[in-house]
């Protein structure tokens, strides 16, 4: 792969190392000799998952958000067949992305800066990437839900609840769709970079705006609802001050819910990659079990509303 | 362990699932003669485990679907709580704390 990879850079690499994750898809920080440090996305040899972009799209998400003044890795080049594989590099940033550590020392004014990131991901144009899944939303959680072939009750309940709360009323906008605390880049002045794009797809604004609020993603400081890193409120109004799109806490409520429903339901799907052999891990394993943990906060959370 | 049914995987395939990661990624990176053999017995020990293991009971649909069909009734979420808890006192115990 090195041959291949100086040929597309036109440079000699000095130093190549595979970054840990998945095996669908492989991470390679690179120097290269004339001191340009990259990293290098590339498909790998599992079972692509069908619900994520492939390398193309999402080097194309990076391109259109980072015109549209993202803080994102700048992408440099789309890189094609390297060595049998998919490809494209990009800048390589420094900074923290590993939860637990940003939420015991969360850089003051994150919470703010994470929804002036949303307004500008919110703002890239529709028409701009054609090729964005536009999947209805109820649609396409019935249809993973669907695939895992156990009953989870509570999950169909959690869907039935939102589904009587949320209108979908609003003009879909490009969604990040894994916009959370893991996902962003921060250093002690705040945010880097918006990292992990493979979930893009035409949603309600809202979807993203609340996902960072979903427990899983708060990393343990439960009593802050934003990401275990602030409170909701400001953030919210800050989107709001953005671009003049009003969600209430109410009806953030209900996407919050949704977002506990869509990941006890990523939970189960993970685990089908293991359970039918595609990529063989404990860790994706592990996770049909903890896919209860979010059914408990969905429930808990509508008890609550009651 | 209860009589409550637990999400797959199924006790066997955890196990199996363990047995594989030392398998394949931990003997691979032992060289101390006494840490492989002691890998070897573990690995045993869990293929013993998943031999074992009762066939987990057959799920009931009944609930899901009811619920999916839009018929929810009264004190389902208590219901359906006090089901998911007993899940969690299996695969998760200490996740239930975050709620006293």
């Amino acid at each position: 792969m090195i041959d291949a990879l100086e040929r597309a850079l036109g440079a000699r690499v000095e130093r190549a190392v595979r970054l840990a994750g998945g095996a669908s898809k492989e991470a390679w920080s690179v120097d290269t000799a004339d001191g340009r440090e990259l990293l290098v996305r590339r498909a790998g040899g599992g079972v692509i998952h069908l619900d994520t972009l492939s390398l193309r799209e999402e080097f194309d998400v990076l391109v259109a958000a980072r015109e549209a003044g993202v803080r994102v890795p700048e992408p440099l080049a789309y890189l094609g067949d390297l060595d049998g594989r998919e490809a494209f590099v990009m800048e390589r940033v420094r900074g923290e992305t590993i939860g637990r550590r940003i939420v015991n020392e969360p850089p003051p004014g994150l919470g703010l800066q994470m929804a002036e990131e949303l307004a500008k991901i919110h703002s890239i144009p529709l028409e701009r990437l054609p090729a964005l899944p536009r999947a209805d939303l109820w649609e396409r959680l019935y249809a993973e839900l669907d695939s895992v072939d156990e009953p989870h009750p509570a999950i169909e309940l959690g869907i039935v609840w939102c589904r009587e709360r949320i209108p979908l009323g609003r003009p879909p906008v490009v969604g990040h769709g894994d916009f959370r605390i893991g996902n962003l880049m921060v250093d002690e002045h705040g945010l880097v970079a918006v990292l992990d794009w493979e979930l893009a797809h035409v949603a309600d604004p809202a979807e993203d705006l609340a996902w960072p609020l979903v427990r899983a993603w708060r990393f343990g400081a439960d009593s802050r609802r934003l990401g275990g890193i602030g409170d909701v409120e400001p953030y919210l109004e800050r989107y709001a001050e953005l671009t003049g799109r009003e969600i209430t806490l109410e009806e953030l409520y209900a996407w919050e819910v949704l977002g506990n429903c869509k990941w006890a339901i990523g939970s189960l799907t993970q685990a089908r990659r293991h359970l039918r052999g595609e990529e063989r891990s404990v860790e994706l394993a592990i996770l049909g079990r903890l896919a209860a943990e979010k059914e408990y906060e969905l429930l808990d959370l509508i008890e609550r509303a009651a | 362990m209860s009589g409550h049914a637990h999400d797959r995987p199924t006790a066997a395939e955890l196990a199996i699932a363990v047995h594989e990661f030392l398998e394949r990624e931990i003997l691979p990176t032992l060289d101390d003669h006494r840490l492989r053999f002691r890998t070897l017995v573990a690995m045993n020990a869990l293929t013993i485990v998943a031999r074992e293991s009762p066939a987990p009971p057959e799920r009931d649909w009944q609930s899901a679907r009811r619920i999916r069909a839009g018929d929810i009734h009264e004190g389902d979420v208590a219901a359906l709580k006090a089901e998911v808890e007993a899940k969690l006192r299996v695969a998760s115990p200490g996740y239930l704390e975050r709620y006293r």
